[in-house]
């Protein structure tokens, strides 16, 4: 039976590792490729790298220390390992996939170029193109009576409103080939509020990748309500590890008991002692 | 020097050629079989000499991209793999081992009877972990298996990334199996000296490392006969 996955997300800037609020007021938590072997070997089923500021600066993608980032975290592991931020091109992708990256996460644009979702996919695969999608909910006058897809897209970093619905969105994604879809609510991120449980499963129920749902973490069991009632396959966390909330293991075990299949804590087998992915 | 050496450094590194079919992604592969103790090269299948230990055919990208960049080679290919020189085939690597692909047009090189059909999941690709489970033998770790890279790493799940599967003719090559919503599909095939993964071992903790560890050692020579170049030929 295929796992549900815990995914460890660390936002990087600057070739450190922050986290915000609503996308807003980062602290500065750490080195990247520290944290992110310290979380794979606590059994963190993936790890995500994002360049946050690489889009509203128009940096070149995977370039100084972005890229010696990706480069140095991909030689210590052995878990999958995404990237994004700021990648625009096929090109991008490429170097990110160069650097190291199994999978690359393109947000703003495909808003832009959906198609290059579509190139991406063609030359690398599917499997290894992942559609970001930043999603808030619209103001209740905006959306009417809220109907069946009250969420917008955001792009940039949070920065500039859509008028994409993001159900809508997330559809036209993977009809132009990504794999898998990384939905974060802004409304939640970083709040501890517990994930937006509705925008997850009206993701998760239309379409047929894997959804990885993000931002609002606050508990293991906001993570294990986002994999079984907001039917996401992998769970993303961040602040809730970064401050030492949760740990990575701790939130592995709750999911475990919670009776999802889970890498390392097989229910019908005596757990493991180690999950440890490094070796 | 001259003459033989009977006594000194009796084995020396595997020696493995990773095919590189153009679809990007071989970092970690490469990183996962040297940290396997492999001597590796990375080359295009147009311009190899096949002259390894081990021939690794890589786990990302399309069935029919690949099976063209092979088509060069895939006679020399077959007629190294009926001499018994290893392959390692991982994720569409493994599906390249077969005859054909649903998901395009070409030739894989046939190793295996059987082709490649798209999983029957919901949720395609199948992305993420997933338990393998074996043929025969134990399913615990150290209590037995007929597949020996699989007992050797204590395996028991691994990192799977793909849309499509192998359906051998033959299932007596498959040496574990895996399930997704209903499919149950082959996660490792044997014959001969030809191993195929469809999940990628690099990316599947240290028990995935353990897994390409046993296929490299298995592959390495096991007497140095004479100074120079004069290496014993690979069992």
């Amino acid at each position: 039976m295929l796992m549900r996955r815990l995914v460890v997300c660390l936002d990087v800037d600057a070739g450190r590792v922050v986290k915000g609020t609503r996308f807003q007021r980062l602290r500065e938590i750490g080195d990247p490729v520290v944290l992110a072997e310290r979380y794979a070997r606590q059994g963190a089923d993936e790890i995500v790298l994002l360049d946050i500021s690489a889009t509203a600066a128009h940096r070149t993608p995977i370039h100084g220390a972005m890229a010696e980032v990706v480069r140095r975290a991909a030689e210590r592991l052995w878990v999958p390992l995404t990237v994004g931020g700021g990648i625009r091109s096929v090109e991008d992708v490429d170097a990110a996939l160069r650097a190291g990256a199994d999978k690359v996460a393109i947000n703003s644009a495909a808003v832009r170029r959906p198609a290059v979702l579509t190139e991406a996919a063609t030359r690398f695969g599917a499997q290894c193109v992942v559609a970001s999608i930043d999603a808030r909910r619209a103001p209740v006058a905006a959306a009417g009576d809220a109907g069946p897809d009250p969420w917008r897209v955001v792009v940039r970093g949070g920065r500039t409103p859509t008028n994409l619905g993001a159900v809508d969105w997330a559809r036209t994604c993977v009809g132009h080939g990504a794999g898998e879809l990384l939905v974060t609510s802004i409304d939640a991120d970083g709040t501890r509020g517990g994930y937006d449980l509705d925008l997850t499963r009206t993701i998760a129920d239309a379409v047929t990748v894997p959804v990885v749902a993000s931002g609002g973490a606050g508990s293991a069991a906001d993570v294990c309500a986002v994999l079984q009632q907001g039917r996401a396959d992998a769970a993303l966390v961040a602040g809730i590890v970064h401050d030492g909330v949760e740990t990575v293991s701790g939130l592995k075990r709750a999911m475990a008991a919670a009776g999802l299949p889970v890498r390392g804590w097989p229910a019908t087998r005596p757990a493991r002692a180690e999950v440890g992915p490094t070796p | 020097m001259s003459g033989p050496i009977v006594s000194g450094p009796a084995r020396r590194p595997s020696r493995v050629v990773i095919l590189d079919h153009g679809s990007g992604n071989i970092h970690s592969l490469a990183k996962g079989l040297r940290a396997a103790g492999a001597e590796l090269r990375i080359e295009s299948p147009s311009a190899t000499a096949l002259d390894a230990d081990l021939i690794v055919l890589p786990g990302v990208g399309a069935f029919s991209a690949a099976a063209e960049r092979l088509a060069a080679i895939r006679t020399r290919m077959r007629d190294a793999l009926g001499r018994d020189v290893a392959a390692l085939g991982i994720c569409l690597g493994m599906q390249l081992l077969f005859e054909e692909s649903e998901e395009g047009p070409g030739r894989g090189l046939g190793v295996l009877a059987g082709r490649v059909t798209r999983l029957g999941a919901a949720r395609v690709p199948h992305m993420g972990w997933n338990a393998v489970e074996r043929a025969q033998g134990s399913p615990w770790p150290g209590m037995g298996s007929d597949d020996p890279a699989l007992a050797r790493a204590g395996l028991v799940e691994a990192y799977f990334a793909h849309g499509y599967a192998c359906r051998p003719t033959d299932p007596s090559c498959v040496t574990a199996w895996t399930s997704v919503a209903g499919d149950r599909f082959p996660s490792v095939v044997r014959a001969g000296s030809v191993v195929g993964t469809q999940f990628h071992p690099e990316k599947s903790g240290a028990p995935g490392l353990e897994f390409l560890r046993a296929v490299v050692d298995d592959v390495r020579p096991r007497v140095c006969r004479a100074a120079g170049s004069a290496w014993s030929a690979p069992r």
